[in-house]
């Protein structure tokens, strides 16, 4: 064995410090060889910066900015060269805002657009400036700027949470708003009615001011007491209505958007927004009982308003109604809770309290953030525990059953505002579980890369597990969102130059070894093969997992490229190739619920094809077996069987028997309900219930009268068959003219 | 938008309505008029809907086809002539949550009130129209209306009608923002319930014409197309109507026609021999002007009105000499 074999093999399953010729790959700014050529992201027209635009119902609560460029260009700037010049400035323009927000700015598109424009000053004509400055004011949408950043997931998640909640909040607030009116429009119209309401100041009150010396009010308001007085409400029916309004107008959860500011502290709005599931807990069931008196008061005027409230029936079921009879419809029309958990330490004190509450049917909507994947604690001992805990979190909620559950890396967020949406709009509790790099973990990778790397390499896959959507798990669990969810592992095309500066091109999988080499903590996991000794025992990692036995000497390995783009074989120790062996097969569970490489459905498939070959074995040896037992003899040419004759032509089943000729009928379906014949005879004919006439006594009428209603209606629709009655004077003659009808 | 709870009770305590509940006197048309067969039709659909009588109404302008709102027990306008229209607009305007229904006749509709006919259809507003189109004035005895045909004799037209007939269905497939035209005859009443009850879902002005008989004054007028079949030509369509099989049978020409699609629609409205008899043009897509119109428009609280008459009274209040109010 060569003295790289020997060293590679002892590194791979000792893990010790690398014996010669193996180096050590500290402090050398290794980063995985799929990333090389994302250096600088600036550059790069990619989701990020996401403007988080202030969104009406049913719009996009977050944009790219790209997007919003391409719609620009797209919709301002001529096609062709003649526009090539305004492209490239926009374009420039778009660059600059990324760096800037890069670099940490933030603020409103429009100011970071006004800002980039005015810091190309001089380098532009007044005009042009002008109007890159006017194009800005041109783009589709506006808000906030958030990059791929520890604060996106929060930001991004309570921007969309208060776009829904607005919605909501709106189509309450107009509800009970209509209500009061309603409502207060009753005791109004009560009011008008009673002695009061014609009282000589009432009136006087009604009319302006300076009208008021143009009548005279005790006049007027005797005349009017003449008149008889009507019912008033009743006095149970007005302190019905007035608890009620009162009820509607001192409730706190959905505030009027025109309320005076500096009104009574006791009429503040709620609070919706924690940090921590057991203040929500508390909190909601705190205010459980007001949610319960304010759904009874709307039932209650709605009821009113449609003047159908009627004591002897609801005031038992009022009386009776309190928070446990609220229904899940009753509850979907309050505001959500939002519950941001950031960092372990704080997701990990919430973990039970979280799976409480995700049960406990509060409509709560809960954040966690996961800022490290590879737990450093556990990463030094025996167990490389790669974020079992964090990324287990999301499959956990996902046994409650009845809760949305999304996961997702920060960087893929922009693609998922769909399922965003939804989780947020669903009257079932959301978890979102989200990954997001931290600068403390990720060397000098752009945080974007580290959490895309981080989806990319299934150490945190995007999934979204959907209990609306359907009763099984084929519409609600869906797994699409990740890059190629068919396979293993994601793989691209990796090209580059080789010692004799000849191109080459190769396949490669990324894996959560390529992932843990981003990370500098973990350089001890690697050791680097140095360029002469390259050979084929170094295996790539995705390689050496489907190998059932190690050759001897061999060793999986990553690719790595430094600074300097200079690509590098690392050697991977056995402690981390089980780790990424373990997150394979938690992506194979995933995959399993996903649909895809079902075992129980390719052991079936498997069982039915072998049925059916075994049956089509069986059918071959059958035909051979019967033509030996032919002989030499020809097959006989086909000849078409007597049996096999088409059979009769079959009566139509909608046909219906036609009456007899000598039976008197009408074609009640024809009928157009003109009233000829109900007009001769109305005991001998009648309408059903569609309006259409019928013989309903033939022996009430004569058979004239029948004959003549035939030949009346003008659809010829009546049919009078035969006559009943020999005696009938003229018969002959009627039996002639009831001929064509018959 | 109603708590569940308030729907369930409300459930619990409604009332179903029979036929008879909408019938509102006997109808003193003529015997054998189409008027009744349209009657029945409508009757039927308010029976199968359960539409509550109170949130029903019935507008007419005037004319044989216009006393239809005295014969339904909900609701209704008898307005003037030509003017159904207007009236029915601004009654869903005010009232959106009301079914409305405007019946009228080819005099009343497409002579002295066809400016509002043509502005009703670009305002699409969800309403039934259905068209009582008899080819002549009935009530005032005998005189040609816009659509009498070529060379009918009639009191005002002695030597026969002068000009072509006009043809309702294309005129309204012509208009802006046209959404539902439907062709019915009184003939068959089961293809009739079916476009009235379609014209009913669709959300938007509905266009029926129906073409009936008079024959009192016009006994001939259709003679030839309630001898031969053939004459009357079915369109059918997932999407539109369906004969039923004994309809079928009788009525053998018929022609699968998709309503989505306008220039067909128009090309088959053009031809007034055979008869096309079912949906020609439905497009849900089309918005309703009172939608338009009430979008983001909130309830008004009192305070609002308050705030804003305040608001409007400023602009105009004289204030003493040293009270101005600051602006």
């Amino acid at each position: 064995m060569e003295a790289i074999q020997q060293a590679q093999s002892v590194f791979h399953l000792t893990g010790r410090g690398p014996q010669p010729p193996l180096e050590a790959v500290n402090g050398r700014g290794l980063r995985p060889a799929l990333l090389a050529r994302y250096r600088d992201l600036g550059r790069l027209r990619y989701d990020f910066p996401l403007v988080l635009v202030d969104a009406g119902p049913g719009e996009p609560f977050a944009v790219p900015l790209t997007e919003l460029v391409n719609d620009l260009v797209r919709r301002t700037v001529p096609e062709g060269p003649g526009g090539e010049a305004m492209r490239k400035h926009l374009l420039h323009v778009e660059r600059h805002i990324r760096r800037a927000v890069a670099e940490g700015r933030r603020g409103r598109l429009s100011e970071l657009w006004e800002s980039a424009v005015a810091a190309r000053g001089e380098d532009l004509a007044p005009e042009l400036q002008e109007l890159l400055r006017l194009a800005g004011s041109d783009l589709a949408a506006d808000g906030e700027l958030a990059d791929c950043d520890e604060s996106l997931p929060e930001a991004l998640l309570a921007h969309a949470w208060r776009v829904v909640q607005r919605e909501k909040l709106a189509r309450a607030r107009e509800d009970i708003n209509r209500l009061i009116v309603r409502l207060s429009d009753i005791l109004r119209a009560d009011l008008i009615h009673s002695e009061e309401g014609r009282s000589a100041d009432s009136l006087r009150a009604a009319v302006g001011t300076r009208q008021q010396g143009l009548f005279d009010f005790d006049t007027m308001a005797g005349l009017l007491s003449r008149g008889r007085a009507r019912a008033g409400l009743g006095e149970r029916r007005r302190e019905r209505i007035e608890s009620v309004l009162k009820v509607l107008r001192s409730q706190r959860f959905f505030p009027d958007p025109l309320a005076r500011a500096g009104a009574p502290a006791d009429v503040n709005p709620y609070e919706f927004r924690f940090d921590a599931c057991r203040t929500v807990r508390e909190v909601y069931a705190k205010r459980l009982p007001k949610m319960a008196a304010l759904v009874r008061a709307m039932a209650i005027a709605e009821l009113e308003v449609e003047g159908r409230y009627d004591e002897s029936h609801h005031d038992a079921f009022f009386e009776a109604f309190d928070a446990d009879a609220m229904s899940r419809q009753d509850l979907a029309i309050f505001p959500d809770y939002l519950v941001c958990l950031r960092g372990r330490a704080r997701a990990e004190a919430a973990d039970v309290n979280l799976m409480e509450l995700l049960s406990s049917g509060i409509p709560v909507k809960v954040l966690v953030e996961v800022d490290d994947l590879l737990e450093e604690a556990a990463a030094s001992e025996a167990h490389f525990a790669f974020g079992v805990r964090s990324v287990q979190l999301a499959s956990l909620a996902m046994a409650l059953n009845d809760a949305f559950v999304m996961q997702s890396a920060s960087s893929n967020l922009p693609q998922l505002t769909g399922p965003l949406r939804k989780g947020l709009s669903t009257p079932a509790p959301a978890l979102f579980s989200v990954y997001t790099a931290t600068a403390a973990h990720s060397g000098d990778l752009p945080l974007y890369l580290v959490s895309a790397a981080a989806m990319q390499s299934r150490a945190f896959p995007a999934f979204t597990y959907d209990p609306s959507a359907g009763a099984d798990m084929a519409s609600r669990f869906s797994l699409e969102d990740n890059p190629q969810p068919l396979k293993d592992w994601p793989c691209a095309t990796f090209e580059y130059a080789d010692a004799s500066l000849q191109r080459i091109s190769r396949e490669l999988a990324f894996t959560l070894a390529d992932f843990v080499a981003a990370d500098p903590r973990y350089a001890g996991h690697f050791a680097r093969v140095p360029h002469p000794d390259w050979d084929d025992s170094q295996v790539p990692v995705a390689d050496w997992l489907k190998r059932a036995d190690s050759g001897e000497g061999d060793a999986p390995c990553v690719l790595a490229v430094d600074e300097d783009d200079v690509l590098h074989r690392l050697v991977v120790d056995e402690k981390l190739v089980e780790a990424t062996r373990r997150c394979l097969e938690n992506w194979h569970r995933l995959q399993e619920m996903g649909g895809v490489h079902n075992s129980h459905a390719e052991a079936l498939l498997a069982e039915a094809r072998a049925a059916w070959e075994e049956e089509k074995r069986r059918e071959i040896d059958a035909l051979t077996g019967a033509s030996t037992a032919a002989g030499a003899a020809p097959p006989a040419p086909a000849e078409p069987a007597e049996a096999a004759e088409a059979p009769a032509a079959e009566p139509d089943p909608e046909e219906e028997p036609e009456p007899s000729p000598d039976e008197a009928w009408i074609e009640t379906v024809r009928c157009s309900s003109c009233n000829e014949c109900t007009q001769i005879n109305s005991e001998m004919f009648a309408y059903n219930e569609n309006q259409q006439a019928y013989i309903k006594d033939l022996r009430a009428g004569t058979y004239r009268q029948l004959v003549e209603a035939a030949e009346s209606c003008q659809l010829s629709i009546i049919h009078p068959g035969k006559p009943w009655d020999s005696t009938e004077p003229g018969l002959e003659e009627l039996v002639e003219r009831a001929q064509p009808f018959i | 938008m109603t708590t569940k709870a308030t729907h369930c009770l409300v459930r619990l305590y409604e009332e179903h309505h029979a036929l008879e509940d909408y019938q509102g006197g006997v109808p003193r048309w003529c015997n054998g008029c189409g008027d009744n067969a349209i009657l029945a039709a409508v009757q039927r659909l308010c029976r199968d809907e359960d539409l509550a009588p109170e949130r029903t109404v019935f507008v007419s302008g005037i004319g044989c086809s216009s006393r239809f709102p005295h014969y339904m027990k909900t609701y209704g306008f008898h307005g003037i002539h030509g003017r159904a229209l207007p009236v029915a607009q601004g009654i869903k305007m005010a009232r959106p949550d009301l079914n409305v229904f405007v019946n009228t006749g080819d005099g009343d509709c497409c002579s002295i009130g066809a400016a509002h006919w043509i502005h009703a259809i670009r305002y699409n507003m969800n309403m039934t129209m259905i068209l009582h189109d008899n080819h002549i004035y009935g009530l005032t005895k005998k005189q040609a209306s816009p659509t009498s045909r070529l060379g009918t004799k009639s009191n005002t037209t002695p030597r026969g009608a002068y000009l072509e007939a006009l043809n309702p269905l294309t005129v309204t497939l012509g208009v802006q923002n046209v959404s539902f035209v439907a062709q019915a005859v009184d003939w068959i009443p089961e293809m009739l319930y079916d476009i009235v009850s379609k014209a009913f879902h669709h959300k938007g002005f509905s266009f029926i014409r129906v073409v009936q008989r008079c024959p009192e004054f016009m006994p001939k007028e259709f003679e030839m197309w309630l001898n031969d079949t053939q004459k009357t030509q079915i369109l059918t369509h997932d999407d539109g109507v369906r004969p039923s099989a004994a309809i079928g049978r009788l009525y053998r020409n018929q022609l699968e026609h998709d309503p989505l699609d306008i220039d067909r629609a128009r090309e088959i409205a053009s031809r007034d021999d055979p008869i096309p008899v079912g949906i020609l043009y439905r497009n849900p897509a089309v918005p309703c002007y009172e939608d338009i119109r009430h979008e983001g428009l909130k309830e008004r609280t009192p305070e609002m009105v308050r705030a804003g008459l305040e608001a409007e009274f400023d602009k105009f209040t004289v204030w003493p000499e040293g009270q101005e109010q600051a602006s």
